[in-house]
């Protein structure tokens, strides 16, 4: 277990290194000046050579990278080219409200989804089944972008019962910040919901008709407990997998839910850098999504061995 | 026998399936997301908003405005964003001010500044007994420290606004003497704006170039907070000169970057007001209960900006393009005279913006009837125009446009306006930054390109069209035209200033470098929430003075 742990460590480390350098190059490659952007219409041949100056824009590649990584090993991501706010902070801020925005939204998938997919496996062939499949067609086929108006324009605009946009920190008021994030974890779950639910069906069908179901039938388990203690609990397997990828995929893709939910938050925070050409945070928000993306990848392969004692072995011995 | 139980049971799994997209497909062809504007529909009056009745209002409270599109850094000299001015407005007050009537009016200074009959020196008098929001004292050393940071330092986005100034002192401590080398009239304009900003010296030593963090200036409130891409949060100041005029506690501003969204706050009352509302949502707002839409012209304009000689980027020497379009100004007439402005703000706009022939604003004392002179549409005369010309007809042209949704609408309607005429647009979408990197290295040859406007034409025209100008991406060059914009931009005589501009208008639409098509009006949502809210042609959110509605 332990050359397995040092030997995924390892594997994580390269990986972070090498997304760090694509994304450095790869947001120098894309067209436009950051100076342009940063100054917009008001700008002359003038300011841009000083705005280039200031935002180190004339030093060569390899003394930018190696400014970034130095300052990153200190905790310092650099500043905004267009707010002028540091980093960290604004990665400080933004973090927390995705985090728990794909924990809510996670939360909203694995109830729906588990739920539904359990009943359309345990109910195959019956309307129940067919209701929970139309449903996982809706929460794939519909946009997150047209959710989040419907949900604006009827349970917010028309019924009141949600804002419409916004967010109270946790720390603040748990209870308003729970009102603020119920429709936006709605929204964003429901996808999520559709893909968890047709992987807990298909691999809750597969336990359904295992052997050791029958056997455990066999023996007089209660329908209750095959269905809960035996087959759901071998289906998880393929669910964890799928809740992990999508928990990484919920972190930088919360980018509709929150624009639309004007929520303050880290997907937010990367489309509008993209577009706005600012590289310090650019690259500290994919240097921490990466991280993200290889911790849980991390966590996941852990669960993994702990769910199947097999994975633990065959990874001992790579 | 399988086959024969299985099939109703896909059928019915089916049924149940489309059932379910069928009402899906229903409730979105309902969803009233975004409404058309209406045709027909004409440019209403001005309706700026009046001051708050403090018979009507409370004192206290909070008002959240939605604001489009985030602010850049909070320092009034390295800002360069539109944006920033709407905040700004509630915290640090200026020199001077506009009213509704795109005139200057005293803020910090208590007149109009006085002007040497040589043009040369400029004496400002100032408010007496002014405190910072940090307590200190606004006295003529703080002006002249202001003045020379916009000045001097580093990236400032006030160095090319304030002209030929020499040096600036302070006389006793409500007197300040700007010295020129040349006459500047646009000054007193540029002091209405973001170089009029008087920050506190205490601060600015204390926080140097990062200021914008927690700036500190004169105004009816103070910074409290900034999430970035989220919010900004200003709080009422008690050290504020005229603390009594002003209601509200608190200030939120949110930034709400999609029109349809910043429309729903305002209808849900999450925000009660919100800035720079679509046009396909102003009819809908305009009927909704509660809500009142302020409309007025905007300084500004939208035009198509035509490669005659950026051959090798901003700020170097323009050069020989060579293609008829931009060595022939008969192809550049014929396409003024192929676009249907009337149409095209019908088409795009639902007629809710204004056309625009000139960069002078009609609503300003600078216009004139040569100012706002229009080339009538007329495609037999562009197709004539472009035979005499020689070119293929039709005339293939590409043009450059932002890939947002608003810009390709516009430039599609601009595609089929002109096909009569004569010219066949090829329309290239680019994403914003890239649009603003090709346009400075000069390729393209054709653009969609609008500026937010200033009251004074020079700042509309001479950064644009002059020889040099810091954003000249025409790369136009035209002696004559330099010489006039110079008589002009240093003449003290107001009527000879705006004879001068309406000879500017002739002389660009005798070379059509840049073709202006329309000027955006503001459309302000405000909730019957609020009373006192205001916007003046400038299009910012007047909203310090406000108050809740009792």
């Amino acid at each position: 277990m332990r050359s397995y742990l040092l030997h995924r460590l390892w594997q994580s480390a390269v990986t972070l290194v090498l997304a760090t350098i694509v994304v450095f190059l790869g947001v120098r490659a894309l067209p436009g000046d950051p100076a342009a952007a940063f100054a917009g219409e008001e700008r002359d041949p003038a300011s841009l050579a000083a705005i280039r100056e200031r935002l180190g824009l004339n030093d060569t590649i390899v003394v930018q990278y190696g400014k970034f990584v130095l300052g990153a090993l200190r905790g310092d991501l650099g500043t905004s080219t267009r707010t002028g706010i540091p980093v960290s902070q604004m990665i400080g801020t933004g973090l927390p409200v995705t985090i728990e925005l794909s924990v809510l939204a996670m939360l909203v998938a694995i109830v729906l989804g588990v739920t539904t997919g359990v009943v359309a496996a345990v109910r195959r062939g019956r309307p129940a089944e067919w209701f929970a499949n139309g449903l996982a067609l809706l929460g794939l086929s519909v946009p997150n972008f047209w959710l989040g108006l419907i949900a604006i324009l009827y349970l917010a605009v028309g019924l009141g019962l949600f804002p419409a946009s916004g967010f109270v920190p946790l720390g603040e008021d748990p209870l308003a910040n729970l009102h603020h994030l119920v429709l936006p974890a709605l929204v964003l779950g429901t996808g999520i919901a559709a893909i968890v639910m047709r992987q807990t069906r298909s691999a809750m069908l597969e336990s359904l008709g295992a052997d050791y179901i029958r056997t455990a039938r066999a023996k007089g388990a209660s329908p209750r407990a095959v269905i809960g203690r035996h087959a759901l609990r071998n289906s998880l397997v393929v669910v964890v997998t799928v809740v992990g990828l999508q928990l990484g995929i919920l972190i930088s893709g919360a980018v509709v839910t929150e624009r639309i939910f004007g929520l303050p938050g880290f997907g937010k925070m990367t489309i509008d850098a993209v577009f706005q050409r600012d590289y310090p945070v650019i690259q500290g928000v994919v240097l921490v999504t990466a991280a993200a993306y290889i911790l849980i990848n991390f966590l996941v392969d852990i669960a993994y061995s702990l769910i199947d004692p097999r994975i633990r072995v065959a990874g001992a011995q790579t | 026998m399988r086959l024969s139980t299985a099939a109703p049971k896909i059928w019915a799994r089916g049924a149940v399936t489309l059932g379910i997209a069928l009402a899906a497909a229903v409730t979105v062809a309902c969803a009233p997301v975004q409404q058309a504007a209406a045709p027909g529909a004409t440019p209403a009056t001005d309706i700026f908003g009046t001051p708050a009745d403090p018979a009507a209002v409370q004192r206290g409270g909070t008002l959240t405005m939605a604001l489009s599109a985030e602010p850049d850094m909070l320092d009034p000299t390295q800002s360069r964003s539109f944006y920033t001015r709407y905040v700004f407005h509630t915290m640090c007050e200026k020199l001077y001010d506009l009213d509704q009537n795109t005139r200057i009016v005293p803020q910090l200074a208590t007149a109009l500044p006085t002007v040497a009959p040589d043009g040369l020196t400029v004496t400002i008098p100032l408010r007496q007994g002014v405190r910072f929001a940090d307590g200190t004292p606004m006295d003529a050393q703080s002006v002249v420290t202001t003045f020379q940071r916009n000045l001097t330092m580093p990236g400032s986005g006030r160095r090319s606004e304030l002209g030929p100034i020499t040096s600036v002192e302070a006389q006793g401590t409500s007197t300040v003497v700007v010295h020129l080398s040349a006459p500047f009239a646009p000054l007193t304009s540029v002091l209405a704006d973001r170089a009029g900003m008087i920050m506190s010296p205490a601060a600015l030593q204390q926080l140097g170039d990062k200021f914008g963090s927690a700036p500190v200036c004169v105004g009816p409130f103070k910074f409290e907070s900034r999430v970035a891409q989220n919010s900004i949060d200003v709080v009422r100041d008690p050290n504020y000169y005229a603390a009594d005029r002003v209601f509200l506690d608190h200030i939120t501003y949110r930034i709400i970057t999609d029109a349809s969204i910043r429309a729903a706050n305002l209808q849900s009352g999450d925000a009660q007001v919100a800035d720079q509302l679509s046009t396909q949502d102003v009819p809908s707002l305009r009927n909704a209960k509660g809500i009142q839409v302020l409309d007025s012209n905007s300084l500004g304009y939208q035009g198509i900006t035509f490669n005659v000689g950026n051959t090798s980027g901003l700020g170097n020497a323009p050069g020989h393009v060579g293609t008829p379009v931009a060595d022939d100004p008969r192809v550049r007439q014929a396409f003024e005279l192929a676009v249907d402005r009337q149409a095209l703000v019908q088409t795009v706009f639902g007629g809710l913006y204004s056309v625009a022939c000139s960069p002078v604003s009609p609503d300003t004392v600078y216009t004139s009837e040569a100012a706002q002179a229009c080339t009538p549409h007329d495609p037999a005369a562009a197709r004539a125009l472009l035979q005499e010309a020689g070119v293929q007809m039709p005339y293939p042209i590409k043009m450059i446009t932002s890939n947002n949704p608003d810009s390709l609408r516009l430039a599609q309607a601009l595609q089929a306006l002109v096909a009569d005429g004569g010219f066949n647009l090829q329309i290239v979408p680019v994403e914003y930054s890239a649009l603003l990197d090709q346009q400075d290295r000069g390729d393209f040859e054709m653009l969609q390109l609008g500026w937010s406007g200033r009251i004074d034409p020079d700042n509309n025209i001479t950064n644009y069209l002059s020889t040099g100008g810091g954003q000249n991406v025409a790369g136009y060059s035209d002696p004559a035209l330099d010489a006039l914009l110079t008589r002009a931009r240093t003449s003290t005589d107001q009527a000879e200033r705006v004879r001068l501009y309406g000879e500017v208008v002739t002389a660009i639409h005798a070379a059509d470098p840049i073709v202006y098509l329309y000027r955006q009006r503001n459309y302000t949502g405000v909730t019957s929430a609020v009373s006192g809210v205001q916007v003046f042609p400038d299009g910012i959110a007047r909203i310090a003075f406000a108050g809740r509605t009792r």
